[in-house]
């Protein structure tokens, strides 16, 4: 049973670095080395096609790269991505472009994350009418997942995301295909999580931060990533 | 054509008049071929789920050869039995031939491709981002795949009744290595097939007429689910 860690407040910093990956003799991704904190707000930007989602897949755990190294602690020291795979799930939760939510209720779907981690019924439900409130979408707890609007099962998926508290949440593209009232109201979704200290990568082709504060923007050309500040808007 | 509907009339008679020979064979029927797909759906299912979602060398070959499976001719697969479990065969110690553990085993061998291979279909089709989704949720592998098996449960069913389908009413194996004993290892195929030999067309039409609401039967289950699956996304 893994323990359900509620608060981020300590924070968590990860060095990851020799991550490549070819596909089909095509270079995806060439030696690429970051550091990544719960206190990041970055911006990953990049053509189509560039790469940006097979990053994010490959830091939350869900696809083997050639080769990677992660550097954590004294005992989490130059581990390859097999035996940094559990870690790393542990603590990214990647959403897709458009979500997947699974058949069933909002409810359903929110607490999916929360069941087998020794938490009674009423804990789960807290939780999930928390999750709710955070997205502001509290009227849709018993509505079927699958008839949402794409802008709502974005936000449910934050919420089932945010549920979990991981240290990381990887957004890939998350206002793609989104009308401008669903993206204003994702972006403020968005800065509640900043708000709890969890690390977030958004992904995009689109270079401009919207209304949103990020700290770092990481650009993906040809394999390479390049980073830079931001300074603060606030 | 009155030789034809005087059985037919003697059938619904039979039917009505509820003889418990008929319904003897009916009971022996569903026994056999309940405990066949119990015992073959679990690792079809599994293997099913492994080929859609690892790569291995020798993959596509094991789906040809289950594809390929699926036509196996039932009297084939009778005639394997019956040499390899008869008094004289490798198996013959076993002591099977004749008994229903034997067409247990007939209906495994020929449901199993047909089960793997329509599962498979199921399981490819479904979308990849629901088990992206449970491991990222932080999902266990093996919760994953019950999630993923939930998901595509409706294809999953439609594979088992396809499978029952075929295996209920076969009559080459079942007449091979069960030996049509009478209240032991008839059922109902043997018996139309033992009826018909014997010019009693009554008995046999009887039982013809269970095998077809049978099948509507597990049609209109069939077509139940789907319409609760389609209801899901109205």
């Amino acid at each position: 049973m893994t323990e359900l860690k509620y608060t981020t407040a300590e924070g968590l910093k990860v060095q990851l670095d020799n991550i490549n990956l070819c596909k089909n003799k095509q270079i995806i991704l060439q030696n690429i080395q970051v550091t990544l904190s719960s206190d990041d707000f970055i911006l990953m930007t990049g053509q189509n096609g560039s790469g940006k989602s097979t990053f994010l897949k490959i830091i939350a755990g869900l696809l083997k790269p050639d080769s990677f190294n992660l550097n954590y602690s004294e005992q989490l020291k130059n581990n390859s991505w097999q035996s940094s795979k559990k870690f790393l799930r542990q603590h990214f939760c990647y959403l897709h472009q458009t979500p997947y939510l699974f058949s069933g209720s909002v409810y359903d779907n929110i607490a999916y994350g929360l069941k087998y981690r020794g938490l009674n019924k009423a804990e789960i439900s807290h939780k999930v009418h928390e999750a709710l409130e955070l997205i502001s979408l509290p009227h849709l707890v018993q509505r079927n997942s699958q008839v949402l609007s794409g802008g709502e099962k974005q936000r449910v998926a934050i919420a089932r995301s945010w549920v979990i508290q991981p240290n990381f949440i990887l957004l890939d593209e998350p206002f793609a295909n989104m009308d401008k009232h669903s993206r204003h109201r994702t972006y403020a979704t968005i800065n509640q999580l900043k708000e709890d200290n969890i690390g977030i990568i958004i992904t995009s082709h689109d270079p401009h931060r919207g209304e949103l504060d990020f700290n770092k923007q990481m650009h993906l050309y040809q394999g390479i990533i390049s980073e830079k500040e931001y300074e603060s808007n606030a | 054509m009155n030789d034809l509907s005087l059985a037919t009339q003697q059938a619904v008679i039979l039917l009505f008049k509820a003889d418990p020979q008929i319904w003897e064979i009916i009971f022996l029927s569903f026994s056999v071929s309940l405990r066949a797909i119990l015992l073959a759906a679990p690792p079809a299912i599994l293997i099913a789920f492994y080929l859609s979602y690892f790569k291995f060398p020798g993959r596509h070959f094991l789906i040809s050869l289950f594809n390929t499976a699926m036509a196996i001719p039932a009297v084939v697969v009778g005639l394997t039995l019956y040499l390899l479990l008869s008094r004289s065969g490798p198996l013959g110690d076993l002591q099977l031939l004749f008994t229903q553990d034997a067409m247990i085993i007939g209906q495994i061998i020929l449901c199993f491709p047909l089960l793997v291979a329509l599962s498979h279909a199921a399981l490819y089709a479904m979308d990849r981002r629901a088990w992206e989704t449970a491991i990222t949720l932080g999902s266990h592998p093996a919760r994953a795949f019950f999630t993923v098996l939930k998901e595509a449960r409706f294809g999953l069913t439609a594979a088992i009744i396809a499978a029952f389908g075929r295996i209920i009413a076969e009559v080459g194996s079942s007449m091979m290595i069960g030996g049509n004993i009478l209240h032991y290892t008839r059922n109902i195929p043997t018996a139309i097939a033992l009826e018909t030999s014997k010019g009693s067309f009554a008995q046999g039409i009887a039982l013809g007429i269970i095998l077809l609401l049978m099948a509507l039967m597990l049609n209109l289950i069939l077509s139940w689910i789907q319409s609760r699956s389609g209801a899901h996304h109205d």
